[in-house]
């Protein structure tokens, strides 16, 4: 199997392979690797491409095909406790996008350019939430919530959202910002500049892509979030994963892979979105390294 | 106003932030750990270590084990399929290298709950695939089908940084490897994988930490058999209402996983501190 993965063209292996000749990146191609790729691929979608094409199913059943029909859409849609959900889903991620992308620019900004005691304290504060199990932050979020005698509701959940999508936001903006080189913020400041101007005319413009790109990504991971939503959430209205979890646990009714279906075309529009706004920006770089916060390497 | 104190000034309201809405809940939660339940199961602070003491009762030890058991058997099949899919986008992925990347990160942008909920009506005991053969397997209540789940949940998080560390690998290193009469396997063993071997580790963490306190996956695709430390803790904060010994939990877990967060963190801000320079 070992030969398969990378044969050695240096090997003396028989068969006339013409090595040499072809550009390097695929001269050795290898036909094992390849298929399990493809095979990796294939488990990876048939789950969903099933929930999407279920969606569209006429009859109640889960596991017959049995014709086009948009009727779990209309039954979504004219439900008025899901079309709530919907809203309340939307309106958390929205308003989580927009804080957590504030705060974690600033953050990110102050990580890069100030060396003191405080920014390494706040560069772990930053960190641990990315590693912390969400189980953790739901169950203290609930904890701090009823002690301070905040009542759970839509505000709970938008604010443990905000907690745990900073840190996303800065480390996305962080590498992008230190990719950039100083010398026009230098210029800036040899002409006249403010220390504030320089920031808001020349670094702010400088980091759009990527503010916005970190922002996007909030936005999906704030709209699927489960566990935190599920330990903050009040009675009603619950955000659309809540719901989720309650027909799946009791009893699912076919209106769950529209839902499924609809929450995924909303997620991948703002990925999507996500990864091609560095283009419109007329870059060349890739969104997906913006993403990545791989752009410094 | 010099650079130094301007830039800090951006820390403010950040962490301010996450002082409040993170650090603090973290001490309300170590607090109410020593704490107890009155009659009608309100929290009362306190000082005792009775809900430490039920943690590691011998009833518990159990859930405790195969909570890191299925945690590092999901970190390994991760580890199994991942490399090779990391291996092939950076090496052989071409021009379609950007293409291979989004399709592997965008099955996880589709709800974690909808997902496992498709393995459920593909596999369940009356499900797609034994409505198809006609059998009767049972593939779902097993601890298999929670593992399962928890590699499709995490795998993402496998494959970025191992594809990141053998991206900025340089190619002809391999093939130099090669010139040199390496076979593949040694080629493999003392070029490609001394250089992946951040993003290995780094993977690793990131699949193992989510999977110990997951309990979305032994709830919906385990049997009473299968559950992990994160249902017991969901129990706690939500059914039966006892929240010191959830917290307990709670801090036992996070205790143990600290050993392996402070790893990572450690090199992650060693990272960051050469990028910024």
């Amino acid at each position: 199997m070992s030969t398969e993965v990378a044969p050695s063209p240096g090997a003396p292996t028989g068969t006339a392979r013409p090595a040499r000749t072809k550009p390097p990146k695929d001269f050795d191609r290898p036909r094992f690797l390849k298929a399990f790729v493809g095979l990796f691929f294939l488990v990876l979608f048939v789950p969903i491409v099933l929930v999407i094409l279920f969606s569209f199913n006429s009859s109640r059943s889960l596991q017959n095909f049995e014709g086009f029909s948009l009727r779990w859409y209309q039954e979504f849609f004219e439900s008025e406790s899901l079309r709530d959900s919907l809203i309340a889903s939307v309106e958390i991620a929205l308003i989580t996008m927009v804080v957590a992308t504030v705060l974690g620019t600033l953050l990110a900004y102050g990580l890069v350019r100030s060396r003191t005691r405080w920014s390494n304290a706040a560069n772990v504060m930053m960190l641990v939430p990315l590693v912390t199990p969400e189980i953790v932050a739901g169950a203290s979020a609930l904890l701090l919530f009823t002690q301070i005698g905040l009542e759970l509701s839509i505000t709970t959940i938008i604010l443990a959202h905000i907690t745990f999508s900073i840190s996303y936001v800065t480390v996305v903006v962080r590498a992008r910002l230190a990719s950039l080189g100083r010398e026009v913020e230098s210029a800036a400041m040899d002409l006249g500049a403010t220390r504030w101007q320089t920031f808001r005319l020349v670094t702010l413009p400088a980091l759009w892509p990527a503010v916005l790109a970190a922002g996007l990504l909030v936005f999906a991971l704030s709209f699927d979030d489960f566990v935190l939503s599920f330990f903050t959430t009040g009675e009603s209205p619950q955000p659309l994963p809540v719901r989720i979890w309650t027909q799946i646990r009791f009893g699912v009714r076919p209106t769950i892979n529209a839902i499924g279906t609809f929450m995924l075309v909303i997620s991948v529009l703002s990925i999507g979105l996500a990864l091609l706004l560095p283009r419109l920006f007329g870059r060349k770089e890739s969104g997906l390294k913006v993403l990545l916060g791989r752009e410094a390497a | 106003m010099n650079e130094n104190r301007f830039a800090s000034s951006f820390l403010v309201p950040g962490g301010l932030w996450l002082l409040a809405l993170f650090v603090v809940p973290l001490i309300f939660l170590l607090a109410i750990s020593f704490g107890h339940t009155d009659d009608l199961g309100e929290a009362i602070y306190g000082f005792e270590l009775t809900n430490y003491e039920r943690v590691f009762d011998a009833d518990l030890i159990p859930v405790l084990l195969r909570s890191v058991g299925f945690a590092l058997a999901t970190v390994v099949i991760c580890l199994l399929i991942g490399y090779p899919v990391a291996y092939y986008i950076a090496i052989y992925g071409g021009r379609w290298k950007n293409v291979l990347l989004a399709l592997v990160v965008l099955p996880f942008f589709v709800n974690y709950l909808i997902r496992t909920y498709a393995w459920i009506a593909m596999l369940g005991d009356d499900g797609l695939v034994n409505g198809l053969f006609d059998s009767s397997i049972r593939f779902i209540n097993t601890p298999y089908a929670v593992i399962g789940g928890l590699v499709y949940g995490f795998l993402a998080f496998m494959i970025l940084p191992i594809f990141a560390s053998l991206d900025n690998m340089d190619r002809s290193l391999i093939e130099a490897g090669k010139d040199l009469y390496g076979g593949p396997w040694q080629t493999f063993r003392h070029v490609t994988l001394p250089h992946s071997i951040q993003g290995v580790l780094a993977g690793s963490v990131l699949v193992f930490l989510p999977a110990v306190g997951d309990f979305v996956s032994a709830s919906l695709l385990g049997g009473p058999e299968d559950v992990m430390v994160g249902n017991l803790i969901q129990q706690q904060f939500q059914a039966s209402d006892n929240w010191p010994f959830g917290a307990a939990l709670t801090v036992v877990m996070m205790a143990f996983l600290l050993i392996w967060m402070s790893l990572y963190l450690r090199s992650a801000a060693r990272e960051a501190r050469g990028e910024a320079v």
